[in-house]
């Protein structure tokens, strides 16, 4: 039997908050709980495909940290939306 | 300095960014500095967006409702499942199973293939709809976001092409692939773009 590796977890795990995110935006009124949950999670998607997909966790740490800050920085553009 | 040393080091860039000190670069430097530039252009678009946003919130607020949102899921799922099998390429040529690599290149290829389709059917779908670049501020911003992301996405399909040519030509091994590594790190950066572009643009009103 083929084994289910962490690469496979992970990727289930992307698909299932992207079906989510798209029920939660398309089922109810955009609130400020629907919006700063999307943007948590888009941060997390793009967090695992840096470490996990493009290998960086174990790669340079600048490069690492570069990543890793766009994707803090841009999802909390996305919360900080909700304030205005 | 020897030729290892030199390869350890960053040339342009201080001691400690060496490869011994900071770790390692996967793929190669050009790449690295082609992706500063990608995330600089987008970075660009997603500021737009906010202000865009900041200035128009009735415009953006209704725009997502306007989309082919079908289309947007699909190709969410295709990137992620794309990037999936580029990883699966990486892990396959590092156990010298070349067979395998070439098959999840392959798969990775036809996604992009799925993607450009789908892309090109929402934009003809959106024609049909009455909506371009000029109907509303949210949709110049939008055609300007996927259009863009669209030819990335085009010339990273081409290049998928001519890294399966590599393969079959003996050009990697588990020592030395990084040729491939640096279009994987390239095509998974148009994936990451793709997930900040998605729920700006369908999801989020």
């Amino acid at each position: 039997m083929k084994r289910f590796g962490k690469l496979e977890y992970y990727f289930a795990a992307l698909i299932t908050i992207t079906f989510s995110n798209t029920i939660l935006g398309e089922g109810f009124d955009s609130t400020a709980f629907i919006t700063i949950f999307v943007a948590l999670t888009v941060m997390y998607k793009g967090l695992v495909v840096i470490d996990h997909f493009m290998e960086l966790k174990e790669a340079n740490r600048y490069l690492r940290m570069m990543m890793r800050t766009y994707f803090f920085f841009f999802p909390s553009l996305i919360i900080l939306s909700t304030m205005f | 300095m020897s030729s290892i040393e030199s390869s350890n080091t960053l040339a342009i860039f201080p001691r400690s960014w060496s490869q011994q000190n900071a770790g390692r670069v996967p793929g190669n430097i050009p790449i690295w500095v082609g992706i500063l530039s990608e995330l600089t252009e987008f970075g660009i678009f997603f500021t737009a967006y906010f202000i865009a946003k900041f200035n128009y919130p009735e415009v953006f607020a209704s725009g997502p409702l306007s989309l082919n949102t079908t289309i947007g899921v699909s190709n969410t799922v295709i990137l992620l499942a794309s990037s999936f099998f580029m990883a699966k390429a990486m892990s396959n040529v590092r156990r010298d199973d070349y067979k395998k690599c070439e098959r999840y290149l392959w798969y990775t290829f036809i996604c992009a293939c799925m993607y450009l389709s789908f892309k090109s059917y929402e934009f003809y779908w959106n024609d049909l709809q009455g909506f371009s670049t000029k109907t509303n501020e949210f949709f110049t911003v939008y055609y300007y976001m996927t259009f863009n992301h669209f030819l990335h996405v085009g010339w990273a399909a081409c290049a998928i092409l001519w890294v399966i040519f590599r393969l079959r030509s003996g050009a990697y091994s588990a020592k030395e692939h990084s040729g491939l590594e640096a279009l994987a790190v390239y095509w998974h950066m148009i994936d990451l773009m793709w997930i900040l572009i998605f729920p700006l643009l369908y999801v989020l009103r």
